[in-house]
Order: C-alpha cells, then sequence, then structure tokens
C-alpha cells in the first residue's frame, strides 16, 4: 500500500491507501476524504503517484476476473471501464452520494472509495449479479412495482444497500431500512418509494 | 376521445415505467456508460479567479506527459457557446474568466488520470481585474463591469431588463387598502445537484459530428450545436437514451458537448468528457438567488387590493436564462407591479433548476401573506383561500383551475381547522406548527412531432424526440399512444431521444414533454388508426368510419362480432406508418395552469433549532393524470428538493477568495433518506379541455410551494417569521432563544 513517495502532496488517493482498505465507515471515511478534497481543491494531485501495476483477481458475480489494474484505479472505474459492469454507477467520486455502492464481503461499499488492488480474495456483489438469470431478485421487482427508479442513476446503489440491509435483516423496520439506504442520495427524491420498494420485498420474501 | 377517467383503457392507472427493468438490472446505458473504440477521456481546467485577463496559457509541459492527445483554449478553440450567454457573447474558454470556474482548458488523454495529471502542468498567467460578488454592490456606479454594457443583464425579447409586469392600478390598490405592508425575503443560490455528472462523447465520421450527450432535450442540442459550428443540421446527431436527471441544468447543449467535439477533432479520435462533481457544482448552473422587497395592500378581512414587487436576481457571469420570479401568479391581484432586476456578479452561473422562478417567490410571497394573515388576526387558511388565482394576470381565464378544491381537500386531509393554533402556542421545547402554501406551474401547449409505425404483426413502434430524465417521459409517451391507438401497452416499443431516428422535441423542460409531444403522439395515432380503419373496411365490406380497434383487436362497431386481429389488417399492407406535427395553442383569452396547495406540520426542537416534518400533504390540480404511479413520485420528489432548499442547501462563496467552498454533496448539504417525510399526495382529478386526455402537466409543480409550506409551519411552531433562506438550525436556534 504505502507507495507514496515521501513529501509527496497529500492526495485524495494517496489518503485512501494511507488509511487503509475494508472499512464501510461511510461517516469516518467520507468526513475525511472531503477534508483532503476542500484543502486540494484545484491544486494538482502529485503527478504519477500510483502509476504502477498490479495483477489483482476479482471475484465479482461469482465470476474470477483477472486484471491489471493501476495502483491509483478504484473499484468502481475497474468495474465500469476494464469489466464492462456499468450498472455501477459514478455519480461524485469522493464517496458521498451511494451511486457506487457494491456489497464487498456481505457489507454495502462505496466502490468509488475502496481501491481495486484491495479486492484481492474479496467477494464482490454487483447490480448485474442480483438476478437469478431471467429472474429478478425480489427486490428488484420490488423497486419495478414501487417505482423506485426516476431517473434512475441512483437506483443500483438503492438497490445494493436495500440488498444489504436485508441480507443482515430480512424482516426491518422502515426506520431501519431509512438509516440502512440513508448513504445513498438520491436526487430526484424518491425516498418514500425506495423505502417502500425495500420493506415490499422484505414481506415477499418471508 | 374519452372525456372522463372511466372511459380510458391504461390512462389513469398505476403503471410501471416501460424502462424500468433496464433501470433496475444496470442494464440501462446512460451516456458515460458507452465507450467507444479507441475513445480518450477529457477534464476540464477552471479560473482559480474570479476576474481577470488571461496574459498567457503555457501547456508546452502537459503536451509531453505521455497520454495527453490534445488540449484546448481559447487561443486555439474559440467555439461560441450561444446558449450559454443570451445577453453577451459566451464562448466555451472565455478570455476574461469571468468567476472561479470559469473554464480554461480542456485535455484529452488516454485515460483520466492522465488528463488529470496534465491539468495540473498547464501554467496560466492572469492579469487580475477587480471582482464583484454581490447583486446589489453590483449594480452600483463604480462596480467592476463584467459586461460591457454593465452589470444589470439587458438582453434582447424575454431576456430584456429590468423584467417588468404590471395591470391595475398599483396607486389606486394601495388607497383602496385598509392595511399596507412592506417586507424584504432572501434566497440562496441552490445546485440542481442531479445525481449523474455532465458527460459527453463527440465523435467525427467524415465530416459528421455525433455527441452522445446527457441532455433533457436532443433536438435543441443538435440546433445548438450545429449553429455554433457552422454545420448543416444533417452533419450533426446527438443521441440520449438515458439521462441521469437535470431538473433544468442539462437543457440544449453545454460547454462540455462543445469542448468534446473539438477535443475528437483535434484528436482524430472520439473523446468522452466527464465533469467531476465539484466541476459540476460550480461550472454549470444553479437556482438564481434573490432579494425581493415586497409591498402589499389588503383589507381588513385580508383581501388583497395591490401587490408591488422590487427584486434583484443574481444570475452569475453569464445569463442563460430569465431571472425572473413569479411566486405571485398563484393569487388574485387585482392591481400589480413587478420589476425583477436580474443582475452579473463574478459569481458561478444561476440559471433554470426545476420551476426556475418559483420556489424563491413562493418562499417570499406566501411567507409574507402567512405573516399578513397574522397581523390581521386571521387564519392563513382563510387568508389563502381568499386571495387564490381565479383569473390569470388579473383578466385571463384559466383552461381549468382546481386550486379552491386543492385548498380545502389538502386541509381537510392534514386536519388544520383542528390543528391550526396561534403561532407558538406550544409549550415546551419543543413546539408543533402547522403551515400551508400555494403553488403550481404553468401548462401551455406547443410544437411536437412523432412517428408511429404498425407492424404486420400487430405491434407498435412509437418514435419521439424526447429524453426521458426520470420524469417517465417515456413510459407516458408509450401511454398516451396505447390509449390512442386501441393497443395493449406490453405491444407497444419506444424510441426516443435519438435526432438521426426521432422527430423533433422540444426537450423535456419546462414541464413541456406531455403537453407539446403528447398531442403529436396522439395526432400520429389518429392519422394510422385512420389507415388501418380503411384497409379493414374494405377487408369488413363495410365503411371506415363504422370500424373500431381497440386492445388490438379491429372490429364493426355495432356488430362487434364482426372483427379480425390487427395484424391481418395490417398484414396486407406490409407496414403502417403515422405521422403527426403539432401546434397546438389556447384561444387568446385563455391562460393554463396547475395548481398545488400544500401542507406540512413541523415539530421544531427550540434546543436544537432541528425541525423534523411529521406530515405533508401535498394536493395537486394537474387535470387528468395519465400515469399515477410516475406522477406521484414526482410529487414526492418535487417536495423533498424543497425541503432542501428550505433547510440546508446553498452554494457558499467565500467572500476573500471568490471561490465556492461547498460544491459536493456533503457540504451542499442536499437531503438525504433521514430528511425525507413521508409525502401524502392528493390529485384532484379533472379534465382539462386542452390537455392531453385532460392531462395538464406535473414535473416542476411540486416543488414550489414546499419551500413556503415549511417556512410557515415553522412560524406556527415559533411565532418567528424565517426571512432567509436556508432556515437552518443554527438561525432557528438564535431566532427562537432570545
Amino acid at each position: 500500500m504505502g507507495e507514496e513517495k515521501k513529501g509527496a502532496r497529500f492526495s485524495r488517493r494517496s489518503f485512501l491507501k494511507s488509511i487503509g482498505g475494508g472499512a464501510l465507515g461511510t461517516a469516518v471515511v467520507s468526513t475525511g476524504l472531503i477534508k483532503t478534497d476542500d484543502a486540494a481543491a484545484y491544486v494538482s494531485e502529485t503527478v504519477g503517484v500510483g502509476r504502477g501495476k498490479t495483477a489483482v483477481a476479482l471475484k465479482v458475480n461469482g465470476k474470477t476476473y483477472r486484471v491489471q489494474v493501476e495502483h491509483r484505479q478504484t473499484l468502481a472505474e475497474v468495474l465500469r471501464d476494464e469489466l464492462g459492469l456499468t450498472g455501477t454507477k459514478i455519480g461524485c467520486d469522493r464517496g458521498e452520494c451511494g451511486a457506487c455502492t457494491v456489497i464487498i464481503d456481505g457489507r454495502n461499499m462505496y466502490s468509488c472509495s475502496q481501491l481495486a488492488v484491495w479486492m484481492q480474495g474479496k467477494d464482490i456483489l454487483t447490480i448485474e449479479g442480483l438476478a437469478k438469470g431471467d429472474k429478478l431478485d425480489p427486490l428488484q421487482e420490488a423497486f419495478i412495482e414501487h417505482d423506485g427508479p426516476q431517473c434512475g442513476f441512483c437506483t443500483s446503489g438503492q438497490i445494493m444497500s436495500g440488498k444489504a440491509v436485508l441480507m443482515k435483516n430480512p424482516k426491518p423496520t422502515e426506520a431501519q431500512v431509512r438509516r440502512g439506504l440513508s448513504g445513498n442520495l438520491c436526487r430526484c427524491g424518491n425516498y418514500n418509494r425506495e423505502v417502500a420498494a425495500v420493506l415490499a420485498a422484505a414481506s415477499k420474501t418471508s | 376521445m374519452a372525456e372522463s377517467s372511466k372511459e380510458f383503457s391504461i390512462v389513469g392507472k398505476k403503471t410501471p415505467r416501460i424502462d424500468a427493468y433496464e433501470r433496475v438490472t444496470g442494464q440501462a446505458q446512460y451516456t458515460g456508460d458507452l465507450q467507444l473504440p479507441g475513445m480518450l477521456y477529457a477534464r476540464v481546467l477552471r479560473s482559480s479567479v474570479p476576474h481577470a485577463k488571461i496574459a498567457s496559457i503555457d501547456t508546452s509541459k502537459a503536451e509531453k506527459l505521455p497520454g495527453v492527445k490534445a488540449i484546448i483554449h481559447h487561443g486555439n478553440a474559440q467555439v461560441p457557446w450561444s446558449s450559454g450567454g443570451l445577453t453577451h457573447r459566451r464562448y466555451i474558454f472565455n478570455n476574461p474568466v469571468r468567476y472561479v470556474g470559469d473554464p480554461v482548458a480542456a485535455v484529452a488523454a488516454t485515460d483520466r488520470h492522465i488528463a488529470e495529471d496534465a491539468l495540473k502542468l498547464i501554467e496560466i498567467n492572469y492579469e487580475k481585474i477587480p471582482h464583484v460578488l454581490d447583486a446589489n454592490e453590483a449594480l452600483k456606479p463604480d462596480a467592476p463591469k463584467i459586461t460591457p454594457n454593465g452589470n444589470l443583464s439587458v438582453g434582447k425579447g424575454p431576456f430584456s431588463a429590468p423584467i417588468e409586469e404590471s395591470w391595475g392600478d398599483v396607486e389606486q390598490g394601495f388607497k383602496e387598502a385598509d392595511k399596507i405592508f412592506e417586507d424584504t425575503f432572501i434566497t440562496k443560490h441552490v445546485n440542481n445537484a442531479q445525481m449523474e455528472r455532465r458527460v459527453s462523447i463527440a465523435r467525427w465520421d467524415a465530416g459528421k459530428l455525433t455527441v452522445y450527450a446527457s441532455t433533457q432535450g436532443v433536438s435543441n442540442a443538435r440546433t445548438d450545436i450545429a449553429k455554433d459550428f457552422g454545420l448543416p443540421l444533417s452533419k450533426v446527431r446527438v443521441i440520449c437514451k438515458y439521462m441521469g436527471g437535470g431538473f433544468g441544468n442539462k437543457n440544449q447543449a453545454q460547454d462540455y458537448d462543445y469542448m468534446a467535439a473539438m477535443l475528437a477533432k483535434a484528436a482524430d479520435q472520439p473523446v468522452k468528457l466527464e465533469f467531476t462533481r465539484e466541476d459540476d457544482f460550480i461550472g454549470m448552473h444553479g437556482r438564481w438567488s434573490s432579494e425581493q422587497h415586497y409591498k402589499v395592500g389588503v383589507k381588513n378581512d385580508g383581501t388583497i387590493t395591490a401587490v408591488m414587487l422590487d427584486a434583484v436576481t443574481n444570475m452569475g457571469a453569464y445569463r442563460k436564462q430569465s431571472g425572473n420570479l413569479s411566486g405571485t401568479d398563484f393569487y388574485n391581484i387585482p392591481n400589480f407591479k413587478k420589476v425583477v432586476k436580474p443582475v452579473h456578479t463574478n459569481t458561478v452561473v444561476a440559471a433554470n433548476y426545476r420551476a426556475p422562478a418559483y420556489p424563491q417567490s413562493v418562499f417570499g410571497f406566501a411567507s409574507f401573506l402567512d405573516q399578513i394573515a397574522f397581523e390581521l388576526g386571521l387564519n392563513p387558511l382563510d387568508m389563502f383561500l381568499r386571495n387564490r388565482a381565479q383569473k390569470s394576470k388579473g383578466k385571463l381565464a384559466y383552461t381549468s383551475n382546481y386550486l379552491e378544491q386543492c385548498i380545502v381537500e389538502g386541509a381537510k386531509r392534514i386536519g388544520w381547522r383542528e390543528k391550526w393554533h396561534k403561532p407558538g402556542a406550544t409549550a415546551g421545547p419543543k413546539k408543533h406548527g402547522i403551515g400551508m402554501a400555494l403553488g403550481g406551474y404553468p401548462f401551455r401547449p406547443g410544437l411536437g412531432a412523432a412517428t408511429i409505425r404498425i407492424n404486420s404483426d400487430g405491434t407498435a413502434h412509437v418514435l419521439v424526440g424526447v429524453t426521458d430524465i426520470g420524469t417517465g417521459a417515456k413510459s407516458t409517451m408509450a401511454i398516451i399512444a396505447s390509449e390512442a391507438l386501441g393497443i395493449p401497452l406490453n405491444q407497444i416499443q419506444l424510441t426516443n431521444g435519438d435526432t438521426d431516428v426521432t422527430p423533433y422535441s422540444v426537450g423535456e423542460s419546462g414541464s413541456r414533454t406531455t403537453a407539446f409531444t403528447g398531442p403529436a403522439v396522439v395526432a400520429a395515432a389518429e392519422d394510422v388508426r385512420k389507415q388501418i380503419f380503411n384497409l379493414a373496411a374494405s377487408q369488413l365490406k363495410t365503411k371506415a368510419e363504422e370500424i373500431e380497434l381497440r386492445n388490438g383487436e379491429v372490429f364493426v362497431k355495432n356488430d362487434p362480432a364482426q372483427k379480425r386481429a390487427l395484424s391481418q389488417v395490417v398484414a396486407q399492407a406490409g407496414e403502417l406508418i403515422g405521422r403527426a406535427t403539432t401546434n397546438p395553442n389556447f384561444p387568446k383569452e385563455m391562460d393554463g395552469k396547475c395548481f398545488s396547495a400544500h401542507f406540512a406540520e413541523v415539530e421544531v426542537d427550540t434546543w436544537t433549532g432541528h425541525v423534523q416534518i411529521t406530515r405533508y400533504v401535498a394536493a395537486h390540480d394537474s387535470g387528468t393524470i395519465l400515469n399515477r404511479l410516475t406522477a406521484e413520485s414526482q410529487i414526492k420528489g418535487g417536495v423533498v428538493q424543497g425541503i432542501g432548499m428550505a433547510f440546508s442547501e446553498e452554494l457558499i462563496i467565500d467572500k476573500v477568495t471568490a471561490t465556492p467552498i461547498n460544491p459536493n454533496y456533503r457540504d451542499a448539504k442536499v437531503p438525504t433518506h433521514l430528511e425525507a417525510p413521508e409525502v401524502e399526495v392528493i390529485f384532484i382529478e379533472n379534465y382539462d379541455p386542452y390537455g392531453v386526455f385532460g392531462g395538464k402537466v406535473v414535473g416542476e409543480p411540486p416543488i414550489t410551494a414546499a419551500v413556503a409550506t415549511i417556512a410557515n409551519a415553522i412560524f406556527n411552531a415559533t411565532g418567528k417569521r424565517f426571512k432567509e433562506l436556508p432556515m437552518t438550525p443554527d438561525k432557528i436556534v438564535r431566532a427562537v432563544q432570545v
């Protein structure tokens, strides 16, 4: 991990590396991140940091992909650009909005705030991996029925956080669902619908 | 055509989106999801100073960075951006730069990290010019001039300034008043902050430019690009299939579309240009801030006799839209005078955000009416009922107006008469409050076009130019087609958003899609039905007028046993094509409007300043509701956006550096799941004679009344009037703890 040159300016991605991987803690992680970014607004990242490539075996939706990734590439970028799994969206690329949420080892995480090189040996589930063949996950069905997507850009993330909530607790209360999805912004403001969809899926899968 | 909802087959039901499957499986391809062979990635460098002449720009170091393919700036890519500046010429790169965030250069490279690295190697020498950030300061004679004509933003036609409107005789109106009140209300710059960052992919093939845009309007984007690049329309193709929100700031073609095109030309490779989230907050635009001074004359019973509004709106460095304030629209005002001055400052540009001219001034005016009701000892419900709009601009009849029913039904649902109390009457630190306000949005028809193909197997293919920014426009068009054709929805395929394939559309902005393109879909359906009926008449040996098509079956009206499958009728012709371009209008003496009355109950914690919305009821008159499912989502979402504007959102510009200090989701504080109350939606359904199947519009109205509704509920809870947005906890604590 610690590959930054001594004295290199503190960039977003070097910061990411320095705090280590695996933490969901969107609150904790993003607080630090954002401070770093604000300080660095319009200030350059150190050119060349993280340019090396490493081979990583990524286990995504049950399949293993061997990819060469740059150290500074995030999981979100690799999923989208290298594996073509563009269902995972990038809304802010700074750990605030949740559009890039995927499930890593059973926990919902911002894939823009995880470096791909940290993902060796982890079990990653994306929106593309939810349906079993043609059979949609009950949560996806509920999102259709309850009009979960408006513009749809946050929808993958909402569904993945909803899925993570249901994996932990198949019978959540409304308050638990709201809290579980609270790291996923929806600027269309479709929060009523998204919560209703998760609750409906919970009652269906009883 | 059916004139009551009971006769519709699909209109008015709760219909899931036709593309919902794609949206919940990750298969929906948004612009940023596309990858073209050999595509480069681009990033934009922005000005770090608010007002300066660029003395020199040195890109030599950046050019040497391996992977960098093209760099453009004002010196080598001076393309005008017509829709970006309506009062003075704006280019994609401007010299001088006029705000912190004005684009200075763009780089295309083999990956986005290299493009980002290259930005840091570009050296710019700025010669600073004095700047001004405050709109009132900018109007002073000695203020630094941002445009050659000064800082009052004077343009042509609808962009003339100041914006003036009047009717009746305000002086006479004030003479007739028992009491006259004056006050000032202030709103701040709020970002649209849609989830999809701006992105554009441009590709040149033998002189033809294809832009995969993230736009609310492919047709006007194409027109803009053709005009500014000097290309014939036939050489420009704009495609947008899925779109991750915009709320007004992705109308038309934008500078990033042009930059992508110029970089693609320079590099001779396709280019994807993405904004970062910060770029998106400062590089495009948000809602114009305002300072509104009202003078209102009333009778002792609350009847308004005259209203004067003097206002200043801050449009930032360039004028992209009107800067108007229209929150008085929902009231009966016999004598009215408005003067709004849109002003240039060296700040981020302000333009359209959902119902552009409304939430600011609905906040101002409905707050003020609520205050006047208090001063007169009236229940606000009676004040709003008494002064509700009955005629447009003091004289024109509305095509339909169910505002009274919105007020009455909404008040009943929330239990207004039982729950309303004197302001600040609750004992203890947590105060209950209830508030209301009126809102809505203009409904007007206009130019639309549609094509419908009936295939030989009886399925239909609808082609419309609309994009779907999240409103469900694609689904609405398919529902209209299904209803008008008499063909089930699941037999209808819809292609949208591709200027080489789909006909003209006005663009999905200003709540115009249903009202403009909807009638064209109906007319195209009628066109092709005529062809079907003519074919069927000869097959069934009767007259075309005797034939009906319903549920995919063609039959003789007064002998339904005589029928044929649609496929049998069409097979003989191969396929049938119905087309229409429509441009309906209202009669001269009429005007159209959607109306709403919103109601909220809040609990204000006077120790922390936290406000909990415990109940929210939104009653809307949008005529017939074409799809109850997506329409309700629109209402709920608009209210949530209003909640953000009411409590937390504001783009803050640092007074010393002129730099926006919170251009991101976390610090601009958009509402999350935790702030969103359950929004109860009431539709006062009715049939507007000028709407498609009686429908008016839905998209913009829901945000208009939300801010004022909450402000008035906080007043009822605390007895304190908040005249400046956002109503943050610190302001609330300071007000209630004096």
